[in-house]
Parts: C-alpha cells; structure tokens; sequence
C-alpha cells in the first residue's frame, strides 16, 4: 500500500498537509529557491486566512530576504490581489500563500512572474531545478533588504476594477446580492467592493479566521445556505467565492445555482457587447461561450488546461476577455489572473445595465450540460487510455493538445489524465444532462 | 572553511555564509520541540539580519505549535525579565552581542529567565541532530501574539531595585554610545528616568553599528568626546544586545572593560560583603578588591550560564566578566547593562564621589589579550598540544576552563572561544614588561 501523499511538488508550486509534510525548512528552502530565480529586486507576498498562514509567511519571508530581496506583505488577501501588486509594483515576482480548494490542514505555494502571471511551465521548471539543486544566493550584512508590511492592498484593488469598469448605472431599484465568501481572502475585500459599485450586500460567511464553514470549492452542493439566502432576501443573484478568491460561481435569483461554467459566459455577455476582440478558454470549457462570442463576431481560441495557459494564450491573441470553466474569469484591462472581484463587478454591471434578471439572462444563451466522471487509472495506463479513445473516435475531429478532445456533431468529450492524482477524467457537454450523461457511459464501458 | 559555531551556547556564524534561514528554522523547531510546545518569547537586535533570522524563527517555533511572543527589538536582559513575568516557559534571543554586524546568533533561554546550562544545551543540540521535531497540525497551530512594552517593564524592575529618587536629586549629566543597538530604546529612557542629563550618540536602531559592538577603549574615541564636551558625570558604552558595559570617566578616560567588573565589584562590596562570582579568565583585580573589602571570589568557566549558577550556588551579591558584562542579584541573575549603570550612579549620587576617583583607587594591573586564529577541524587539537607542552615545563595547569597557569610575574589563560573558530589568550601582570613576556611565552606554545 502507497501512503496517501501529503506533499505535492510540481510546476504549479508546492502543496502539503501542515503538520506533516509541509514543514518550514522546505518552505524556506522553496522561496530561497524563488528568490535566487527571481530575484535580485522585490517579491510581493500575500495568504489566504488559513491557521497555517502566519507560520508559512514566516518561513517564506525568512528564505525570500536571505537571497537579498525586499519583501512587501500585503497580509490577508485575494490571490488575484497578490498579481496585481505585482503587475502594478512592477516586482520582480511574488508568492501567494494559498492552497485554494483543498481542506483546511492542506497549504500551498503559488508563484507569480514579473508580470503578475503564474510562472509557466518552463519557468516553474527552471525553478524546481534550483530547488532541487539546493545552491541558493546568499546574501548578507548591507545587501540584506527588509520586510515592508503594506495595508490597503485590496482598496487599489477596487479601486482598479472601478477604474476599468466604474460604478453601476441607475437601475430602477438597487440591485441586492448575497455574498459567501466561505470565510476565505474574499471576506473583507469581497463586501466592500459590491458597496463600492453601487449594490447591496448581504454577507455570509465572511469571518477569516481560517475556519472552513463549508467545502472551500463553490460547487452546486456546498452552496445550499447561500441559496436559501438568496430566496430569503429576495436578492438578485448570489455569488460564492472560493478560499482564495480567484473562482466565483453564480446563483440566480430563484436560488438556483447556474453552474460553475457560466460565470465566464455571463462576463463575456458583458465584455463583448462592450468591446470586440478575441476569447481565449481552455479546451474543456462550456459550448455556451463560443456561441456567445459568436453573436458577437468575436473568434474564441482554446488552451490546455491550467491558467498560466490561459493567460499566455490571451497574451498571444490580445483577448479581450478569458478564463476555464471552473469560474475563472480573467479581465486582462485590470489583471491578468482568474479574480472573483473582477467576475463579480462584471456581472452586476451586466445585471444593472440590461435591466434583466440572471435567469432571463441566461435564457438568451444556449443551455448546455456537463457530465464530469472520473475513473482509478494507473499512471503506466493513462497513454494505452488516450491511445484506445483516439481509435475509437478516429473519423471524427479530435483535439490532443491536453488529453483528447473529441468534438461530435451535437456534443464533445474530453478524457484525459490527471496532474496530481492516479485517475483519468471523462468529461461530456451536450444539449441536454442524458445525452450527456449516455457519452460519458458508453465512453468509461470503452476505456474500463 | 567558513565561521558557524553550534555549541551548548547556542548557534551563531555570518549571515550569507554559514548562517542561512534553514539553519534558525532548524533550531527554532527543535527548541519548540525541546520545550514541549510551551509559550516562547522573541526578541532581536538590530543588526540587518535580525528580521530574516526573526522569520526563520518564528516559523519554526510556530510549526512545533508554541505559543509565540514577539517582543520586537529590545535588549536580551528586557526578554529574560520578560520571560519569568509572563510566565513564558523560555525565549530566543536573536543577536551575536558583541560580534562584528555580519554576524547573528541564537541564543535561548529557559523558564527562569537565563540562558541554558551546559547539559540542557547538549540536550537541545541532540534534538537538533536528530531532525525529529514537534509538528503542530492545522487546529493546533496558534496565532503569533506582538507585545511591545518589555522595555518598560524592565525599567519598572530596575525602578524597584535602586535608590532612584537619591539619583534623581542629582541630576547628573551622562553621555552613553548605544551603537546603535538594541540599548538605543532601553538605555536613554532609564537614564532620564533617573533623572539625569542624557547626552546620547549612536541611538538610533535603524542606522548600522558605528564601530564594532565591543566596549572597548578603542571603541569609546567618539564617547570620550561627547563626555569631555558635555562635562558628563560618566560616560556608558553598550554592546548591541545589553550585556556588556564600558565606561568613560568623568577626566574623559575610556577604561578598559575589565575595569567595569572592578568598579562594580568596590562598589558592591562596600555595602554589602558576598561572594562576587567571575569567570577564569577575568582580571584579578577583582580578587584584590575583594580582600581589601572583605569579600570573597568564586571563579567560574566563562559564559553566562556559568555565573548565573554560580551566583545561586554561592549566594552571590554580584557576579562579572571580563567582557565588561555584570550581574546585579537584585534585579536578575543574568548580565544587565541597565542595572551595572543603576549600580554606578546610585554610589556616585550616594556618595557623591567622581568615577575618577573611584577608579584612581583601584589596582591598575596589565592585561594583554591575543586572539591566535585556528582552523575548526584544529582547535582542540592545539589546544591539548599547548596543555602536554605546559605540563612538560613542569607547571601546574588550573582546568576550570581552558587551561590557566600561574606563574610569578603573573597569569596566562588560554582557551577556546565558544563563538569563533579562535584560541583566546589572556595574561596579566602588574607589570606591563612582564605581561608582554607571559604573552610571548603563550604564543611560542602555541604550535597552528
């Protein structure tokens, strides 16, 4: 029997279970590393609230200065907060201090370029190259640099997304929203910038004090409370955040969430009827989107998965608006990270200028379901898996960039392996849940 | 090979070589490890390596679960007071005293305030090597608590252990270095407490040590100036963390600092007849002193630890080094540059004596100090190859510490540093000739 595995180093950063594997020297170890890749210059550093996150900053603060670098510590924030310090500071780099979805005793590295971007994978390569190496720059005496504790990070924050968008037009009455910030980095920032638009908020969850008062992923299932509140208040819509706040996900005002999915289609209604330009989504995001795009002549161009992906992609294309599927929506006219904040104030501005409700809003677009499975898989057998599913559909367009993406006349399929564990994912999109649901069926009877 | 000691002391070395953040993130854990998770105290001096090694720390003690309290910058004597008032079960005092500033240290204390015994610091260096450390999981991690008034109380100790009001009716003008160092918030402060004239250089805790931290005359140039200038009463020269104290007599004489321990030593003795505990290594003037006033010496290895022990075995009324470090029982058993200070003024406003006079009374014995360095991997081995060449000369070796000899025209103690790779030679002699031979017949035994 393997043990289960508290630690997980990859070019999407470092993540392990406190109290175990995740211990300070290897944490210190990790932002010497960065520093010596980074640096010399100033790396910004911000948390989630987790109970982990003081003892974590202190060990990455420690590594970070010994390499000769300055450190600013935005404190408690908003991932997307930490990149646009960065981006807005011109830093040489930053770490946020979060493990997003994964329970409480869980904690994570997350590492961010010059320009506010999540290292990509040859970056992220170079640096566990040097991590392993264990040759660190080592400064001291005069060229040691000090460590500034700044507040107010996330009002320019705001203040960035009011620039960019501004505050919501007249509506007939003030839009009202309940916010669950599931106690995460979005529980003070998140309140405040809804005020700040011009609507009403009423909050839940928002304490961060690192207690989880429901599973930090803002899935249909973990967001019953915040639908009851909804219908309670009579609100317009319900928006849950994530621990981070990079991910938000919607609930309409009868209290139904839309689905993860919609999030990015709903901002992109804003955006695009706004301003034209170019989509960027990786490859297993909703149908919906591009049909979308497409009423507004705009070309939608799809990534692997992963968001250093995305954002590299709309870097290329000069998109106007991006993001995945999870609830990711990436603004790049006020950062280029997935940000709860910016999904949110585009959303409002799309509920308050159309005059609409979300559930008429999303009758205007095509509906499309989505059925996620996945299966136990070796790692030795997820090729023979890609292999079989690329035989078996071979007459039709396939996509193999990121596993393999089959698009039929009336829905696609997408298999691939997982990054972090022994599984293969199948997922279907279709017009209706049981067309779906058949594919999925008849495409894990193939591949078992 | 480059400078680290890690010893029963403590661990000390230069940052950007030997001293890296793994290295404090070590040791902070196995002293939360050896302290069973208890309530920590921190403080640090200002050298520019004091906030990385303070994170470093920090997050060690944090992931072995101990309550931590963050004192800030303040003098090693303010935490150790601290410690037993708040009932704390033992603190890390981040600062390398009077070492060059590229240099740190740790150095931890217990329960009662003071630092280590030998057997508990071998016991702390064996959990170190072992790597097995306390890990505090998510839900028993605790949150790290700033406290910033272990200043003032120290004054409030020192207010309850001299005749203040008798000094504040004096009014006296002193002048006092800091260098820039922890002192720069306690040492001005407690001076205007008792009412004098504060004449202070060098107190500014964010400037670098403007000469080394070594009250030594050839550090007190600037000193002797300000006190000449200034007409001062006395002129007081501080290391960087409050241990060791030089003076500066009233004529605007720096005073060696072995001359501190003497000065307190006649000063005690005349109110209050004891045993005043020293190290092998001090001048015996000392021993002088003490037979003209009635008093007794005992003689200890070198370091605090083994004062502080001796002071409670024998019932001491004042214990001393060499260094210009001095222990006054009343206030704690520990080295305390404020209370050496407390000790001097209240017998010059007592009495109304000059410093100049005082010491004009003392015996003026020659010591000469030679520090021989000596690769690590061959300092003992010098050292047991000076022993065999002694004891061939037929002489009579005192082993408390190092090796000391007495010879007619006076004593040699050689031994090696705890803290640098260096063999220290001390002789002394009331006469000056004599004392440079004892120095040349040292050295020619010494074989590097």
């Amino acid at each position: 029997m393997r043990a289960i595995p508290t630690l997980k180093i990859s070019i999407s950063g470092v993540r392990g279970v406190v109290g175990q594997s995740l211990t300070p020297k290897l944490l210190t170890r990790f932002a010497q590393a960065f520093g010596t890749h980074a640096g010399p210059g100033t790396i910004v550093i911000g948390r989630d609230p987790r109970t982990s996150g003081e003892m974590v900053k202190h060990a990455v603060v420690a590594g970070i200065l010994s390499t000769g670098n300055r450190v600013i510590d935005i404190g408690v924030c908003p991932v997307p907060t930490v990149q646009l310090q960065v981006r807005n500071r011109r830093a040489q780099g930053g770490i946020a201090i979060t493990a997003s979805h994964n329970p409480a005793e869980w904690n994570a590295l997350k590492f961010i370029g010059p320009s506010g971007l999540f290292l990509n994978a040859a970056q992220a390569r170079e640096l566990l190259d040097i991590y392993h190496q264990g040759e660190y720059t080592k400064v001291g005496g005069a060229e040691l640099r000090t460590v500034d504790e700044i507040e107010g990070a996330t009002d320019l924050h705001i203040k960035s997304i009011l620039d960019a968008l501004g505050p919501l037009p007249r509506t007939r009455r003030k839009l009202r929203v309940v916010l669950d910030s599931c106690n995460g980095a979005g529980s003070l920032v998140g309140p405040k910038l809804i005020e700040a638009l011009g609507a009403e908020v009423i909050p839940l969850n928002v304490t961060p004090d690192g207690s989880f008062p429901r599973p930090a992923e803002p899935l249909p299932e973990n967001l019953v409370e915040l639908c009851r509140m909804v219908q309670e208040h009579q609100a317009d819509a319900g928006f849950a955040q994530d621990m981070d706040a990079d991910r938000l996900a919607i609930v309409s005002e009868k209290g139904e969430p839309i689905g993860e999915d919609y999030t990015l289609v709903l901002a992109s209604l804003y955006v695009l009827s706004h301003e034209k330009g170019p989509v960027v989504a990786n490859l297993s995001t909703t149908s919906a989107l591009v049909d979308v795009a497409k009423k507004f002549d705009c070309p939608v161009f799809t990534t692997k998965i992963g968001e250093v992906n995305v954002t590299d992609g709309m870097q290329q294309q000069q998109a106007v608006i991006g993001g995945e599927g999870n609830g990711g929506v990436i603004y790049p006219r006020i950062n280029f990270a997935r940000d709860s904040l910016v999904g949110i104030a585009l959303v409002l501005h799309l509920l308050a200028e159309s005059g609409k409700s979300v559930t008429e809003l999303l009758e205007s677009v095509p509906r499309y379901h989505i059925v996620k499975e996945k299966i136990a898989c070796p790692s030795d057998r997820i090729a023979g898996v890609l292999r079989t599913v690329r035989q078996e559909f071979a007459k039709f367009p396939l996509d193999t960039r990121d596993g393999v993406k089959v698009i039929l006349p009336d829905c696609w399929l997408l298999v691939r392996g997982s990054n972090t564990e022994p599984i293969v994912r199948v997922i279907a999109e279709a017009k209706t849940e049981a067309r779906a649901r058949e594919m999925v069926s008849a495409l894990m009877a193939r591949i078992v | 090979m480059k400078p680290l000691k890690i010893g029963i002391t403590g661990v000390r070395g230069i940052v950007g070589e030997t001293f890296t953040p793994e290295l404090a993130v070590d040791f902070a854990e196995s002293f939360g490890t050896y302290l069973d998770r208890g309530r920590i105290l921190v403080c640090r001096d200002t050298r520019p390596s004091g906030p990385m090694i303070r994170s470093a720390v920090l997050a060690g003690l944090l992931a072995a679960g101990c309550e931590v309290i963050d004192l800030g910058v303040c003098p090693t004597p303010s935490m150790q007071l601290a410690v037993q008032s708040l009932k704390a079960d033992g603190g890390i005092a981040i600062t390398a005293g009077h070492n060059p500033w590229q240099w740190n240290a740790l150095k931890f204390v217990r329960s009662d305030g003071l630092y280590l015994n030998p057997t508990q610091g071998e016991e702390l260096l064996d959990i170190f090597h072992q790597g097995e450390f306390a890990k505090a999981s998510w839900n028993e991690i605790k949150q790290l608590v700033q406290k910033g008034d272990a200043i003032e109380e120290h004054i409030n100790v020192l207010h309850r252990s001299f005749a203040v009001e008798t000094i504040r009716a004096k009014k006296l003008t002193v002048a006092v270095d800091c260098c820039n160092g922890a002192c720069s918030f306690l040492s001005p402060k407690w001076l205007a407490f008792l009412g004098c004239e504060v004449l202070a250089v060098n107190d500014n805790p964010s400037a670098p040590f403007p000469h080394a931290p070594e009250p030594k005359p050839e550090t007190m140039a600037q000193l002797r100036a300000v006190v000449k200038a200034g007409r001062a009463a006395i002129g007081f020269a501080h290391d960087a963390d409050g241990e060791r104290l030089g003076i500066v007599t009233d004529l605007g004489e720096p005073l060696s600092e072995e001359m501190t321990l003497a000065i307190a030593a006649d000063i005690r003795l005349r109110k209050k007849r004891g045993t005043v505990v020293t190290n092998v290594s001090t001048s015996s003037a000392v021993d002088m002193i003490a037979a003209y006033r009635g008093g007794k010496v005992v003689r200890v290895p070198v370091g605090q630890a083994y004062i502080s022990e001796g002071l409670s075995e024998y019932d001491g009324v004042l214990g001393g080094e060499g260094s210009g470090g001095i222990t006054v029982p009343e206030v704690h058993l520990t080295h305390d540059s404020a209370a050496a200070i407390g000790l001097v003024l209240e017998h010059l406003a007592e009495t109304g004596d000059r410093i100049s006079d005082l010491v004009a009374q003392l015996p003026r014995l020659t010591t000469l100090k030679h520090n021989v360095v000596v690769e690590p991997h061959r300092l003992y081995s010098v050292m047991q190859e000076f022993r065999v060449a002694v004891e061939q000369d037929g002489l009579e070796v005192d082993s408390t510490d190092g090796i000391k000899v007495t010879l007619p025209a006076g004593w040699i103690h050689v031994r090696a540093s705890n803290t640098e790779s260096m063999i220290r030679i001390i002789v002394e002699s009331d006469q000056k000739t004599a004392a440079q031979e004892l120095l040349d017949w040292a050295r020619d035994r010494i074989k590097r």
